[in-house]
Formats: structure tokens, sequence, C-alpha cells
């Protein structure tokens, strides 16, 4: 970075401009904020629900979730918690690598919440759909 | 514990630097080694010690802080008379940027004691002991407390610094009532020292890419003016994950700001005039 | 500016090594670790959740972890930065509306962070012991 730098003959100006700007960067941080507003009710839903369960049995869970409401507000907080968490990681992997590994580890932690949320999701399905 | 106003130094340092190594991601010619104990002033009642970097782009070494007691009898008050004092009696070498001696031209800006300040709005009473002073942090230093701002100023060219009209020029002035100059008003006073810019840990990471607190809060004194005609040109060359969404609202920036100026608050009017574009 | 062959780089000045911690500087890093750290329980929480959809002794077995000694520690710091993320924020949320830039504002919502984290999480390990727990 310094103005002396012989390997990098770009004028100062030049440097600072880099590749230009991307005119796109207002999507991610909106739906960041978005998704935040979504999981405040959310997940102090889910804290309330796991601490009222304290020390209950198997089955008295089970029914919780059973219940279409309980089912449907773990869906829509494992989607809005992975989404929240996919664009976080992504933005935490940014400031800190900068090599070429930041791009595969930005596809594996966007991949692996992709993931995560499905099996989360499909999870809460069969126990809101069995018996 | 509550700081009200950027000038306020605080009473109590629970901690004094983040508990990590002391050389953590230094690169080998930025280490600093051991420096040279001044004599004291023979004769001195009060004296005040200070731990000032050193860099001497001739001599081939490493950095170092050289310490250095300051008789404050024979001194103005501020942090800046005691470097002047150090430079004329003890160490002629000791070289630093000045220049209006008042918090207005902005050259003095340097680390004191942790924080990012003029030398001379700085009451050396507020000091700690010993006082420690670096330069501005994260930048190449040219020689002792005198850092390479070529970077900085290139990002402050790039945000296009100027009235953009497209209108023919009017008889006299471009109109502005006077709400409509209010809103410029707490940036367009800022000096351009780059405190603020130097304390910004997302700076720090990403300096190359993102625009940092001082050029960002210009960005918004052109944005802001209503005579300006560039506000969609201006947004778009800023709307960039880098340039300008690095900022995670950390707010060292406004924290440090020796003019009392909220860069802070200047990047989220952005981010908002961001949103307000696409909806 | 010389530029000789044998021009050494010049230093770079300390910054995280000497940059004094303050409360805002401090409460974004415990922010960001706290977020990191939560993103990690969410893996546990589908793990639980797969744990739950696939019978009682798989239920009862990630139960047991999480119920053990260690597993109650991380549980407590879970809820603690489960609160301190959450009451971060929703600091975040309202410096996205523009409001609550001054420095004292800054300082003392940052300060209403900090009490109201411990608080929430005494309070629900309290609440969570009175039931059964």
């Amino acid at each position: 970075m310094a103005s002396q730098d012989r390997q990098n003959m770009r004028s100062p100006l030049a440097r600072a401009i880099g590749l230009g700007s991307a005119k796109e960067g207002v999507g991610p941080w909106w739906a960041e904020r978005v998704s935040a507003v979504a999981l405040v009710p959310l997940t102090l839903w889910f804290a309330a629900s796991i601490i009222a369960h304290t020390g209950s049995d198997y089955a008295t869970f089970i029914v919780w979730l059973r219940t279409p409401l309980g089912a449907i507000l773990m869906i829509l907080l494992l989607i809005a918690l992975f989404y929240h968490t996919a664009l976080g990681l992504q933005v935490v992997i940014e400031d800190y690598v900068h090599s070429g590994t930041k791009f595969a580890a930005v596809i594996a932690a966007r991949l692996g919440c992709y993931a995560l949320a499905a099996a989360g999701v499909v999870a809460t399905l069969r126990i809101a759909l069995s018996g | 514990m509550i700081i009200k106003s950027s000038d306020q130094v605080p009473r109590t340092t629970l901690l004094k630097r983040f508990p990590i190594p002391r050389n953590f991601g230094v690169t080998p010619e930025s280490r600093i080694g051991r420096g040279k104990n001044w004599p004291t002033p023979a004769g001195a009642t009060r004296v005040k010690m200070f731990e000032i970097y050193r860099y001497d782009p001739d001599s081939g070494e490493n950095p170092r802080l050289d310490s250095f007691g300051v008789d404050l009898d024979d001194c103005g008050p501020m942090v800046l008379d005691a470097l002047i004092w150090i430079k004329n009696k003890v160490d002629s070498t000791l070289t630093f940027r000045r220049s209006c001696r008042e918090g207005i031209c902005g050259s003095c800006a340097m680390n004191i004691d942790g924080a990012n300040w003029l030398a001379c709005t700085r009451f050396i009473s507020d000091l700690a002991a010993p006082a420690t002073i670096y330069p501005l942090a994260n930048l190449r230093i040219i020689k002792d407390l005198v850092p390479d701002l070529t970077h900085l100023f290139a990002q402050y060219a790039a945000i296009e610094p100027w009235l953009k009209t497209k209108t023919t020029e009017p008889e006299r002035e471009r109109l502005q009532s006077a709400e409509e100059r209010s809103k410029i008003d707490g940036y367009y006073e800022c000096i351009l020292c780059f405190c603020c810019t130097s304390g910004c840990p997302s700076h720090w990471w990403n300096g190359d890419r993102f625009f940092g607190p001082a050029v960002l809060l210009q960005a918004w004194r052109w944005l802001a003016d209503s005579r300006d005609e560039g506000t969609g040109e201006r947004l778009g060359n800023l709307e960039d994950p880098f340039r300008l969404y690095r900022c995670h609202t950390i707010l060292n920036c406004t924290r440090t700001c020796p003019k009392g100026l909220n860069p802070g608050k200047a990047i989220a009017e952005i981010k908002k005039m961001m949103v307000e574009r696409q909806s | 500016m010389p530029s000789t062959t044998t021009t050494r780089p010049r230093p770079l000045s300390p910054n995280i090594q000497i940059y004094r911690p303050q409360l805002t500087s401090v409460l974004s890093i415990l922010n960001r670790i706290s977020g990191v750290f939560l993103s990690v329980c969410a893996v546990v929480l589908v793990v639980w959740l797969v744990a739950a959809a696939s019978g009682p002794q798989a239920y009862a077995a990630v139960q047991a972890a999480i119920g053990s000694s260690i597993g109650r520690i991380v549980l407590f710091g879970a809820t603690f930065a489960f609160f301190l993320h959450l009451c971060g924020g929703i600091r975040h949320l309202i410096w996205d509306t523009v409001h609550g830039f001054e420095l004292r504002s800054i300082y003392i919502s940052g300060w209403v962070v900090v009490v109201a984290s411990m608080v929430l999480t005494v309070a629900a390990w309290v609440i969570s012991a009175s039931m059964g727990g």
C-alpha cells in the first residue's frame, strides 16, 4: 500500500479507485436488517419456549413442535436464522480473509447454512407431520 | 464511564490494550525495538515522562520507543508544546508535522495515550504516566511521527469532492435556503486530519478498498449539499460492499474526532439514502 | 521521494497493538464474537432437532450431552452470547434509523446493552431453574 511500492506502479488515485464501484451492496445490507427484525420476536419466542419446557420429557417436547403454531414458528426461525447467519458470516470472512481462500470460505459458509436450514426444516416437518 | 463529547479523556482505564501479543501480526520491518532513554532536565521540579515512537529511515534500523522527560515549568500546556520543547532542548531530530497550533489545520494528528487526537489541543495534564505517543495508527511511516497519507488523500479524490452541476450557471449564486445550508453543518467543518480513519478497525483490515470515515463523511457532505446535481452518480460510486459497506458502525471514529464531528452518523445517513433509492 | 533498488519498505505504525480499547470498539467486537459463536450454536440447534425427529433415544443422547457439566457451561455462554447479540443487534437497528448517534447516547445505549444482557442471562437461568431444570 506504500506510495513508493516498487512492484505496483499504479498511481495512488488508481489504487484508491481499484476495480471501481460494484454498484451493489445495499441488497445484502437490507436483507440482514430484515432478517434481524424477524429474528427478534422469533428468537425470543424460542428462548421462552425452551425455558418453559425445562425438565419436560420427550413426549411433552414433541407435542410443542406438533402444534401448528410451534411448527410454523420453528420453520420461520430456521429460515430467518440461517439467512441472517449466512449474510453475517460472509461479511466476517470478507473482513478477515483476503486471499483466494476467501471465495471458497464464503461458498462453504453459505452452502453450509442452506444445508443446515433444510435439515432443520425437514426435521421439524417430520416431527410435526408424524403421528 | 459516559462520554459526553469526544474531547473527554477517560478517567479510568479498565483495559489499556486489547489482550493480544505485543507484536501480533507485525511485519519484521515494523517491529518496535528498545529505544533510548534521553537525559531528564537537571534541576527541574515538575518532570513529565513521554514515550515516543521513533523511526529513522536513513539508519536502516527498526522503529523504537524513546523515553523523554519534559520540564513542565519550561513548556506550554499542550502535547505539541512538549514535542517542540523536546525538539528544541533534547533531540533536534524528533520529526512531526505541525502548523496552526490551534486545532484547525489537522497537521499534528497522532496517537496519544492510545487514542488519535491533535497534539495541539490535547492538554499534558490529561495524559497518563508515562504518556505514550505513536503516529496515527496503521499508516506507513516516513519518519518518527510523520505518516504517509497519500492513499487516504487518493481515497478522498476518488469521491470527487466538488460541486457537480448540469444546470447552467446562474447570474450570481446557486441559491440555497438557510435550512438547506444547515444540512451540511457538522460535515463541512472536517479538517481532514484522518484521526477517524486511522482509528477505524475496519479500515485497518480493509483500508485498501474501504473508504473510511473521513472520506465517507465528506461524501455525505456532497450528497447533503442541495446545490449538488450528481447525487445519483455519487451514490452509484459509493454502493460497493467494500467502499461503503465495510462500515459496521464500530464508532471509534465519532469517539476520536478532535473537531467533535460525527462520521458514524454521516455514514448512517448515506446508508439510509441508499435504501431510499431502492424502495 | 527516492526509490533505489534497495529501498526497504516503510514500517507500518501499530494499530490494534496500541490503540485504546473503548466501549465503541469493545462492544462491536463482542457483537461479532457472539454472532459467530451463535452460528456454531445454530449447528447444535439443528443437530438437536434432527435428533428429536429421529426418536427418543437419539434425543436423549443429545439432551445428555447438553445437560452435562461442560454442556451446561457452554449453554450458559450461549445464553449470554444470545442476549448480548440480541441487545447489540437492536442497538444497531436503532442506529440504522439514524438515531442515537450523539456520543452521550452511544455510551448510554452501550452500557444498557451490557447490563441488559447480563440481567437477561441471569433471569433466564433463574426462571429455568425454577421450572425444574
